[in-house]
């Protein structure tokens, strides 16, 4: 017999839908970072991450059987279901405004190297602006550029969690990324403009 | 380094930094914990389903009267309609004055035929069910050529005086000779329709030929 463990998706999605919690738990565990990661990437929440990802699986649980294996992963149709819940939540809540001012919803990013503290510094200060300049994007291009650039899913399966053409994928991560740029590279002029001016009042006090 | 390099280092970073991220172990314990719920219960789908049944169920019933009620309508309409067609259609022929009869009264019964009064009764509703038989009936009643009632030897108006009946019978053709009528006789063999019109002594008082 073979050991759970080893059992593809689809096998522990029907012994799940079967009603063995066993397989429920190791699909979790399989899984859940997936969609949770995705979800905090999208809406840069962990609160609303957390909410999706329970909400991802008791769909699962409710409408597993809708799931067919011929359409793509489950991976993919976990990350498509947990892509609608996030647009839901992203529209009810508005959450449009710049996210993770509230110290408990910030997202832990450990820069750990021993070496070079100050390497470190920049590493983390530049991911930051990295991560708030992709939670800046219109949702459409975001998701592209979550997908795509950081949980490296093809272009196809990107084109079937989105429902879309794989052109469309393509000429949408091509327009976010110039977007991404556009807005990183103010603040490299801001930081330099701003510092110049700090020196200068310096000068006139 | 250009911008595109750097944008996609600082990606690959972002996605490095947040590889390790997983949702909280409280989020399996509730997930587990709605199954487990969930199996004790009752399957949620095992409730639209039965949702579904009884929705299902409620419409089949409900058709199902619906064609009940028209069914018994119809049948309503049908038997009207058949009543209606009784009570028009004569039993007898009307009382004949005995000092009036005479050959062209007898010939102008050929007005009163049954048949012709046998038409459709106002204000009935005609479906498919009934309508090749009232098609049938004025088919007869268009198509139908016949001669002038002819009256036997031993007819009297005495005979007539308290109505008769009009039967339809088949004669030989030869019979048309016996009244003077021309045959064909390359159809010698075959029959011809006739209507005998009967007294209430049951003796026939004058036939016409119908074609």
């Amino acid at each position: 017999m073979i050991p759970k463990n080893d059992l593809s998706d689809g096998d522990l999605l029907r012994l799940m839908l079967a009603g063995d919690e066993e397989a429920l738990a190791l699909l979790y565990r399989r899984r859940q970072a997936t969609v949770y990661r995705f979800a905090l990437q999208m809406c840069g929440s962990k609160t609303i991450a957390e909410d999706v990802t329970q909400e991802v699986f008791l769909f699962l649980m409710r409408e597993g059987h809708v799931f067919d294996p011929a359409r793509g992963a489950l991976s993919s149709f976990l990350l498509g279901v947990a892509r609608n819940h996030v647009l839901r939540r992203l529209r009810v809540e508005q959450l449009l405004a710049p996210l993770g001012d509230d110290p408990d919803e910030e997202v832990p990013l450990h820069a750990s190297s021993d070496d070079c503290p100050l390497e470190d510094l920049t590493r983390a200060e530049t991911i930051e602006s990295v991560r708030k300049a992709v939670l800046s994007l219109p949702t459409k291009y975001r998701e592209v550029v979550v997908l795509c650039e950081l949980q490296d899913v093809s272009y196809v399966e990107t084109a079937e969690i989105l429902g879309c053409a794989i052109g469309t994928v393509r000429s949408r991560l091509h327009r976010a990324r110039a977007l991404l740029l556009e807005k990183l590279r103010p603040v490299a002029e801001i930081e330099e403009t701003g510092a110049a001016s700090v020196k200068s009042a310096r000068c006139f006090a | 380094m250009n911008d595109e390099e750097m944008l996609t280092r600082g990606l690959k970073a972002l996605a490095a930094e947040m590889d390790q991220l997983e949702a909280p172990a409280d989020v399996e314990r509730k997930v587990l914990e709605a199954f487990r719920a969930r199996q004790v219960v009752r399957p949620i789908s095992a409730r639209r389903w039965n949702a579904r049944y009884w929705v299902a169920a409620a419409v089949a019933a409900m058709l199902l009267i619906a064609v009940s009620v028209v069914a018994y309508r119809l049948n309503r309409r049908v038997d009207d309609q058949r009543n209606a067609v009784k009570q028009e259609q004569p039993q007898s022929v009307p009382k004949v004055d005995d000092k009036t009869i005479n050959q062209e009264q007898v010939a102008g019964v050929q007005e009163q035929e049954p048949l012709a009064t046998v038409v459709r009764p106002k204000h009935v509703r005609h479906t498919n069910v009934h309508r090749p038989e009232n098609t049938q009936l004025a088919n007869h009643v268009n198509t139908e050529v016949a001669t002038d009632f002819i009256p036997l030897t031993y007819m009297t108006p005495v005979n007539l005086q308290d109505g008769g009946q009009i039967v339809r019978v088949e004669l030989p053709r030869s019979a048309l000779a016996n009244f003077g009528l021309p045959v064909n006789m390359d159809r010698y063999n075959e029959k011809v329709k006739a209507d005998v019109l009967l007294g209430v002594d049951g003796m026939a008082h004058a036939i016409r030929f119908v074609q």
